[in-house]
């Protein structure tokens, strides 16, 4: 700590501060412009000038001048004041002034600065700015006539998003910022260059001129996407959400969002939103009322016991998934699952076994603590864009390593020194054994390891894994491996981190245990910085494994519960969010499943595919019109409080499923607080937790790892027939699961599905980009637009799961890879 | 009783009604005759109209300055992408006349006429849309 005195104060402030940040923690507020926490000094504006005696006072900018030991600091003097006056005077120069109809009115930094400083005439004249403006994009608006030249906007897309669509481009006066050769923004639409812009240069165009800033109701929540838990705040007017608010201070990511969390918020208020519950009399669904329907469905759940199953989607809450599993033990039932049954295979079998628990031991935070990331899939990218984030800054600012190993390159392979060992798809546990077989051979274990339960087993498993033999297998050379392995078990704090999700079917329980012995191998189990990091799907998933959704003792998992309907074992279906048809594999036997059972009960927020099928559909409502609790991807529990009233009649499935409960004859919980009491009691790590106690940070269930070594045996993959090409499913970076198909920004940078090609192989087959191709697989064809990019490899073709337009289980029967033929 | 305390009072009131009987009647003989109100009466809202149009722009300082809460302005895009007031109303029946609305807003589009003759027959006709505020000419 150093002292010095600013404004006549003495305080102190840690040492590497600037003297903003000194100033900021005492309380002393600096004007700023062009200054972001998250971003390094820049020092474009010069609104936050001081004077410092020291340095003869002269005025210097105090967002990226360190402070020193005794500097005396004077912050708001006569002259001071003067110069950020001048200061704005010259922005306001050439500024268009037109905040009548400028949608950052009110949420301005340059507006406010003028109005606080009193600057209400100019000394200068000059001819405005002529710009022309980039309405090309549907997301985001870019007016360079209202540019401030702060640079947040690049620095941002540059140093976080690691995207560096923006930059200055020519000099002087004419400065401006621009994107390559000057064109439209084209990029990955995350919209943080919107959230850090201080004026009104950069909008976002699907809230403009929806309402003033100051008129909207700040709800803080939590995003309803992806496993990240990101926090968020809802900008509600008239019961309607219009749109996400930045708030550089909340959560881990200080307010960074990805496309979906900041631009995917309108399936809220969407008008395919279903109001009123609907029930199938002579074949067709006609609306209803709550009562008809639910006696309906608690006429079909009474006593049924084994007849009934549940599949439900971890997008519900905490509370929810409780009490859902409470209404299936009411009927009698325990078979009931979700995530298509395999999705959670990795925690719930993979580290269940390996690590005793069922949940990864790192966190997000680890990755800032991190000197070596190990990550297997490129793909982690875009299932958690978020955390992408985070690894781009931990390499860029913190000089971390970076290692992937990955079927297919992608945005992280593009990062500062950053390795990728691109290997045959389907081969990932066989490479992951080999390192495992490369620390034992060259003895880089720790010390205990030998003494683990499972020691032997693993050793003798793990001999068919020579270097050599999985070179010849991945494609990836022995060098490589032996260079990975050896920087892996030499760096303590290293960590891994692997995607799981639906379409990802290789992320399973053999992946996990092979990733969970490398970690316990070489004792990296959840210290700080080190250990394994499992990304889960949706925003609840490991929620969804904490409360216990899926089948333990004798019960059905998805894929027997949808053997069960088709071979008329199960009658009854209630199936929770999830939209089976669409996003589970195979969709002649889902399809045949669902028709085949006698009673279909969906709740949902839309009429998906699943519940146009169904026998009585239930109105559920979203997160932002509920309260309960979601479990991100790293145990962090948060607390969600409804931002708007509920839309039409719909209910939370919370209220749907304690009405049913009671029309059991059981008894309910009153309120979800009063549900996760229970949990709190009862599920490992959430003890003495509670809504109060969760505030707005939320808090971590902590992970108790008891290491257990396993060997880890991949399927044989079949191999691909000749002339075939190797398909991979998987996530798109602007989707998640299916609900984003409802969010129109999403949908605007991507509609529908597509099919990713090699270079090479468009130019062998004489494809071009968005031809539309017929892709052929075992189980049907479908056609796919091409879209020919450098990062895959030969042979090797990608598309992304999640759209009802182009479902691609009609070609997917849920392998890791499937071997697909392409005609044009 | 004192006849002066009694007598003097009255004959007072009695001069000045005298004295009104030659004067000029101020009452007017509403609806024949019409008040001439001041330039700065506040009656009911125009919006200001140039080049055809409205001239708001939807900026919101109205609604927002309002007390009464009686103005209600949504904005749309035209193909230009500029800003315009897609929805203008105000509850005649809410306001208060203070003349908020015309001093916030940084167009110079609305203003107050002298028309006060607001009444009607149902409670929607109250409800000003933005084509019976848009100014007459
Ligand atoms: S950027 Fe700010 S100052 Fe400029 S027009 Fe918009 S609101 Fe007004
Ligand atoms: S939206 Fe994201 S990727 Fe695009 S320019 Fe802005 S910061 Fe960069
Ligand atoms: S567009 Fe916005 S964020 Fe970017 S330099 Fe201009 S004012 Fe700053
Ligand atoms: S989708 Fe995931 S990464 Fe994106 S904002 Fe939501 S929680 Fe964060
Ligand atoms: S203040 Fe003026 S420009 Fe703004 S909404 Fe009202 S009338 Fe329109
Ligand atoms: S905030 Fe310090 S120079 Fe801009």
């Amino acid at each position: 700590m150093l002292n010095l005195t600013i404004d006549d104060k003495q305080v102190t402030a840690p040492k590497n501060s600037t003297i903003y940040d000194a100033a900021k923690l005492n309380g002393i507020k600096i004007p700023i412009l062009c200054h972001d926490k998250k971003l390094k000094p820049f020092g474009a504006c010069r609104m936050c000038l001081v004077e410092v005696e020291q340095m003869k006072g002269r005025q210097i900018p105090a967002c990226t001048t360190p402070v020193t030991e005794g500097m005396i600091i004077r912050t708001a003097t006569p002259d001071i004041i003067k110069a950020r006056k001048m200061v704005l005077e010259l922005l306001l120069l050439n500024h268009p002034i037109d905040c009548p109809i400028c949608d950052k009115a009110g949420d301005c930094d340059l507006q406010n600065l003028t109005y606080e400083y009193k600057v209400d005439a100019n000394r200068f004249t000059d001819e405005k700015f002529q710009h022309e403006i980039d309405y090309n994009n549907p997301l985001i608006e870019r007016d360079m006539n209202r540019c401030v030249l702060c640079g947040k906007c690049a620095r941002i897309c540059d140093e976080i998003v690691g995207f560096g669509a923006l930059t200055f481009i020519s000099r002087g006066i004419e400065t401006k910022i621009g994107c390559e050769f000057d064109e439209a923004l084209n990029c990955e639409f995350c919209g943080s260059c919107v959230s850090v812009c201080p004026v009104g240069s950069l909008l976002a165009r699907p809230f403009k001129f929806k309402a003033r800033f100051w008129s909207l109701t700040k709800q803080k929540s939590v995003c309803g996407y992806c496993g990240t838990g990101c926090n968020l705040t809802l900008g509600v007017k008239d019961n309607k959400v219009l749109t996400t608010l930045y708030d550089e201070n909340q959560g881990f990511h200080n307010g960074q969002l990805c496309c979906r969390g900041r631009f995917g918020y309108q399936f809220i208020n969407s008008d395919k939103r279903l109001t009123k519950p609907l029930v199938r009399k002579n074949g067709v669904l006609v609306e209803s009322t709550w009562d008809e329907a639910l006696d309906a469905v608690a006429a079909r759940l009474k006593g049924a016991g084994s007849s009934v199953a549940a599949l439900a989607t971890p997008r519900l809450t905490n509370e929810e998934l409780l009490l859902f599993k409470k209404l299936m033990v009411a009927s009698g039932s325990n078979n009931f699952d979700h995530s298509a049954g395999y999705a959670h295979a990795a925690l719930t079998a993979g580290f269940a076994r390996s690590f005793g628990s069922t949940a990864a031991p790192s966190t997000i935070l680890d990755i800032q603590k991190s000197s070596l990331l190990l990550v297997i899939k490129t793909d982690a990218y875009e299932t958690h864009p978020v955390v992408g984030f985070e690894i781009n800054m931990a390499v860029k600012n913190r000089e971390a390593r970076l290692s992937i190993l990955s079927d297919k390159r992608g945005k992280l392979s593009k990062l500062p020194d950053a390795k990728t060992l691109v290997h045959v798809p389907g081969t990932e546990i066989a490479v992951l054994n080999s390192l495992a077989r490369i620390i034992l051979d060259d003895k880089l274990t720790v010390d205990s390891a030998a003494a683990l339960p499972g020691y032997a087993e693993l050793v003798s498993s793990l001999a068919p894994f020579t270097p050599e033999a999985v070179e010849s297998q991945s494609g990836i050379s022995a060098a490589d491996l032996r260079q990975l392995a050896t920087t892996y078990a030499t760096t303590e704090k290293a960590l891994i981190i692997f995607p799981i999700g639906q379409a990802y079917p290789g992320h399973n329980a053999a992946l996990a245990t092979a990733v969970a012995n490398l970690a316990i191998l070489t004792g990296k189990l959840g210290t700080e910085g080190a250990g394994v990091l499992c990304l889960s799907e949706k925003n609840n998933s490991q929620g969804a494994v904490d409360m216990g959704f899926y089948p333990v003792d004798g019960g059905s998992d998805a894929s027997l519960i949808l053997d069960g309907c088709s071979a008329g074992s199960i009658k009854t279906l209630f199936v929770a969010g999830e939209n089976p048809l669409i996003s589970y594999p195979d969709h002649a036997r889902v399809k045949s499943a669902l028709d085949k059972v006698e009673c279909l009960i969906v709740s949902d927020l839309f009429l998906t595919e699943t519940a146009a099928m169904a026998d009585v559909v239930l109105p559920a409502c979203s997160f932002a019109e509920k309260e309960g609790t979601f479990t991100a991807t790293d145990r962090r529990i948060q607390h969600i409080k409804p931002a708007i009233r509920k839309v039409g009649q719909s209910r939370s499935d919370f209220d749907i499923f304690s009405a049913l409960i009671t029309r059991l004859g059981g008894e309910a919980p009153a309120t979800p607080s009063a549900l996760f009491a229970e949990i709190a009691a009862s599920v490992p790590g959430y003890a003495g937790m509670s809504y109060i106690t969760l505030g707005e940070e939320g808090s971590f269930a902590p992970v108790e790892v008891k290491p257990v070594l396993t060997a880890a045996t991949a399927a044989t993959m079949p191999a691909c027939a000749a002339g075939t090409f190797a398909l991979l499913t998987g996530s798109a970076l602007y989707h998640n699961g299916t609900l984003s198909q409802y969010g129109e920004g999403p949908m605007h940078v991507c509609p529908e599905g597509y099919l990713e090609i090699s270079r090479g192989d468009a130019a062998t087959m004489k494809i071009g980009e968005n031809d539309l191709l017929t892709v052929t697989s075992d189980t049907g064809n479908m056609k796919l637009k091409a879209r020919i990019t450098p990062r895959m490899p030969q042979g090797v073709v990608f598309t992304p799961y999640h759209f009802s337009g182009n479902p691609v289980n009609r070609i997917w029967s849920g392998a890791a890879v499937t071997g697909v033929t392409l005609a044009k | 009783m004192n006849p002066i305390k009694t007598f003097v009072p009255i004959i007072n009131g009695l001069k000045i009604t005298l004295g009104h009987m030659f004067k000029k009647p101020i009452t007017l003989q509403y609806p024949d005759e019409r008040p001439k109100v001041a330039t700065r009466f506040r009656g009911l809202h125009a919006l200001n109209v140039s080049h055809n149009k409205a001239k708001c722009v939807a900026c919101y300082l109205c609604p927002t300055v309002c007390p009464a809460k009686c103005i209600t302005v949504e904005a749309g895009e035209d193909a230009n992408h500029d800003k315009f007031a897609s929805v203008y109303e105000i509850d005649m029946l809410r306001c208060i006349f203070c003349g908020y609305c015309v001093e916030a807003c940084p167009v110079d589009a609305i203003k107050m006429t002298g028309e006060f003759e607001l009444a009607n027959y149902r409670r929607e006709d109250f409800v000003y849309s933005k084509e019976r505020l848009l100014e007459k000419k």
